[in-house]
């Protein structure tokens, strides 16, 4: 089709001869093509799981793998960390079942992972060793195959370690780490790579001393976790841990030096996304940790639980346009050890599972109003659980055991399981249940999401389906 | 050709449809102020990869020649893409940027655009010149260069190393377009270097806008030393 071009002299450049008739028409023509597909940006950004990046390609229907970070134990099968699948696809004969496992080199304390943003790589953390290993999850998600190891990470990164996880951004990934090389305390830095897995930059979390221009510098303690943004309104927000000397000693050891309690996290920082600069600086005590922004295109507010407090918080944006940090509401009694260490809302952001390792339980919380969640559910789901992962229809939940190894229970509390559960909206009803001890696995820790569909669907980042 | 037609209309409509002043607002997907220019820093990803190309006249050339020598912007697209946050929201924001540069002479004369096919089979050269005709007025404002490859063999090359995925729908005749891809565009500095990756979400002009200038700011303290 050859358009009509006109000049405009003002401007020196070549407009369309469109009258206002036809703009309007076309106008409404975009319209419909978007609400004929039922489509918003953040259909494009969603993804498969609802604790993933907005900005990872995502899973066309149901999740038909479960990849599982897994901490090898020593005498336990070959003692090495390793990625286990597990085939969740309905009416699979496989499913329920590990249908591939690959082990790395050694034990690294296996913790956290993600993929890239094309869903093509799962970038897999260690926090003892700060090595980080990638697999190809895309030639066949079934079989993920081991491709490279990062294993300069700290001379490379100018001194940070304990890479906490992955999380995707257009082209590269964010890595929270817990501690670094100095002192093995919890000063700390977010750092990032290519997908290529070449080092990009570190952005050291701010301190007293050094807070960027963040205000409430007198807060800051430098700590970090998580690493999760709100693309709409260019928001980075981190919460806070520990360091090395602290998450690799022994529990008991740790909690009866009073001089270690000392070594927490107490902050969340809110930074402007685009420049890796630190704005505010919140006081949120008891480590913070999990973050969930919630989904919704007007909701402008992020959950969090601190594991040694036990509340629930909620980050939001205020009336006068103000990010605030607000405690608000209690995760069971904190003098009985509850200890919740990962969260995960629905997709529509009305209801927030717990995950409490103490108690190894389960509360589920309606948060549909963000500032006042109400406890409406509790399942024991083990005699410990860590880590809960949702599906974006929020029918499936899967729960795993382990949080570190030298922070596990002992003797026969030390249950090391994969469980899922069907989601009614009012309650958990038991669908599989893998031991992974018996299985000679070891203690299984985080979940992501696979699926053969994903390469054909990879697009919904920025296109449709 | 219909469904061609259709994405065309869609570009053109989010292209004619912005006035000036509207460019750089916020709106609901991007609600926040840009950054001030130099203000911060964009740390260097990986040297831009280099592959085959065919200019919108024919011409052999390489990708090299449009990395270099500008701070340039790169968007991988195909013109028979219909979703409207895909390629004509990417080409819509060169459109900006072009627009801007008309009344920028620093923008005009040190930026560079590039219109990236991985459709070779169908934006054909001529198809692009068509297209590129429509998109600018090549005498005035910053470049705007519009490429495609002669084979699938040499784009693949290209795609893999800029890491844009693209697969064939399974029904080609999806009217959001035959293909699937994320959405790319690259900040590439004038000694060829990314300095930054855009996509969903992060492609808002008044970003990009802010990164070309902070490139720009970049350069001239570095000649002063």
């Amino acid at each position: 089709m050859k358009r009509s071009l006109q000049f405009n002299r003002q401007t020196n450049m070549k407009t369309t001869t469109f009258n206002h008739w036809q703009l309007a028409a076309i106008s409404r023509l975009i319209f419909i093509a978007t609400f004929a597909t039922g489509l918003s940006l953040w259909d494009f950004l969603r993804a498969d799981e609802t604790c993933s990046s907005p900005y990872l390609a995502s899973i066309d229907g149901q999740e038909e793998f479960v990849y599982v970070w897994t901490l090898g134990v020593e005498g336990l099968g070959d003692g090495a960390d390793k990625l286990a699948t597990v085939d969740v696809k309905p009416g699979s004969p496989n499913y329920g079942k590990v249908v591939s496992s690959s082990s790395v080199e050694g034990r690294n304390e296996a913790h956290h992972g993600g993929f890239t943003d094309d869903r093509s790589q799962l970038w897999l953390a260690g926090l003892d060793t700060s090595h980080v290993f990638i697999f190809d999850v895309h030639t066949d998600p079934a079989r993920p195959r081991y491709l490279k190891t990062i294993d300069n990470f700290a001379a490379t990164t100018g001194g940070a370690i304990g890479p906490h996880g992955a999380y995707a951004l257009p082209g590269r990934v964010l890595i929270p780490c817990l501690s670094n090389a100095k002192d093995k305390g919890g000063r700390t830095a977010l750092v990032e790579y290519g997908n290529d897995a070449n080092y990009i930059a570190t952005h050291w979390l701010p301190t007293k001393e050094d807070a960027g221009g963040a205000a409430n510098a007198n807060l800051a303690d430098g700590y970090g976790y998580d690493a999760r943004v709100l693309p709409r309104k260019n928001a980075l927000l981190t919460s806070s841990f520990t360091g090395w000397n602290n998450y690799m000693t022994e529990f008991g050891k740790m909690t009866a030096d009073p001089e270690a309690m000392k070594h927490f996290g107490s902050t969340m920082v809110m930074w402007d996304f685009h420049t890796r600069q630190p704005k505010k600086i919140f006081q949120v005590p008891g480590a913070p940790l999990e973050i969930r922004w919630a989904w919704g295109d007007k909701h402008n507010y992020a959950f969090t639980a601190t594991a040694l407090t036990s509340k629930l918080w909620c980050v939001y944006l205020d009336d006068k346009g103000e990010w605030q940090a607000k405690e608000v509401a209690p995760i069971g009694d904190v003098k009985g050890g509850v200890l919740p260490v990962d969260i995960s809302l629905s997709a529509d952001d009305k209801t927030l599972f717990v995950s409490c390792f103490g108690d190894g339980k389960c509360r589920v919380f309606d948060v549909s109003n963000p500032l006042k969640p109400k406890q409406i559910y509790e399942k024991q789901i083990g005699k410990q659980v860590n880590m809960v992962s949702q599906s974006w229809d929020g029918k499936r939940v899967y729960f795993t055991s382990s949080l570190l190894a030298r922070w596990d229970k002992k003797g026969a509390d030390n249950e090391q399981f994969l469980r899922a559960y069907a989601w009614d909206g009012k309650e958990l009803k038991p669908q599989f249940d893998l031991d992974f001890t018996a299985l000679k696995l070891g203690r299984p820790h985080h979940m992501l999401f696979g699926s053969t569909k994903v390469g054909q669907n990879r697009v919904k980042l920025a296109s449709t389906n | 050709m219909m469904r061609f037609l259709l994405a065309f209309t869609l570009l053109l409509s989010a292209i004619g449809s912005a006035a000036a002043g509207e460019i750089l607002a916020r709106d609901p997907n991007h609600d926040y102020d840009p950054p001030v220019p130099g203000s911060y820093s964009l740390p260097v990803i990986k040297v831009a990869p280099d592959g085959n190309l065919l200019d919108s006249n024919g011409r052999s050339s390489s990708l090299r020649d449009l990395t270099h020598g500008r701070v340039t912007i790169l968007s991988f697209i195909y013109t028979r893409c219909a979703a409207p946050n895909a390629c004509p929201y990417a080409t819509s924001v060169l459109s900006q940027l072009y627009r801007i540069s008309l009344e920028d002479e620093a923008l005009a004369k040190n930026v560079r655009l590039v219109s990236m096919s991985f459709d070779p089979e169908y934006d054909t050269p001529k198809r692009l010149a068509d297209y590129a005709e429509a998109m600018h007025d090549a005498s005035s404002g910053c470049e705007w260069r519009f490429a495609t490859t002669k084979s699938r063999a040499e784009l693949q090359s290209i795609l893999n190393s800029y890491g844009q995925a693209v697969d064939k729908r399974q029904d080609p005749t999806d009217p959001q377009g035959p293909l699937y891809h994320i959405l790319r565009v690259f900040l590439i500095d004038r000694d060829g270097r990314i300095r930054n990756i855009y996509s969903s979400g992060t492609l808002d002009t008044r970003l990009v806008l802010a990164d070309l200038k902070t490139l720009l700011l970049e350069e001239a303290k570095l000649s002063k030393q």
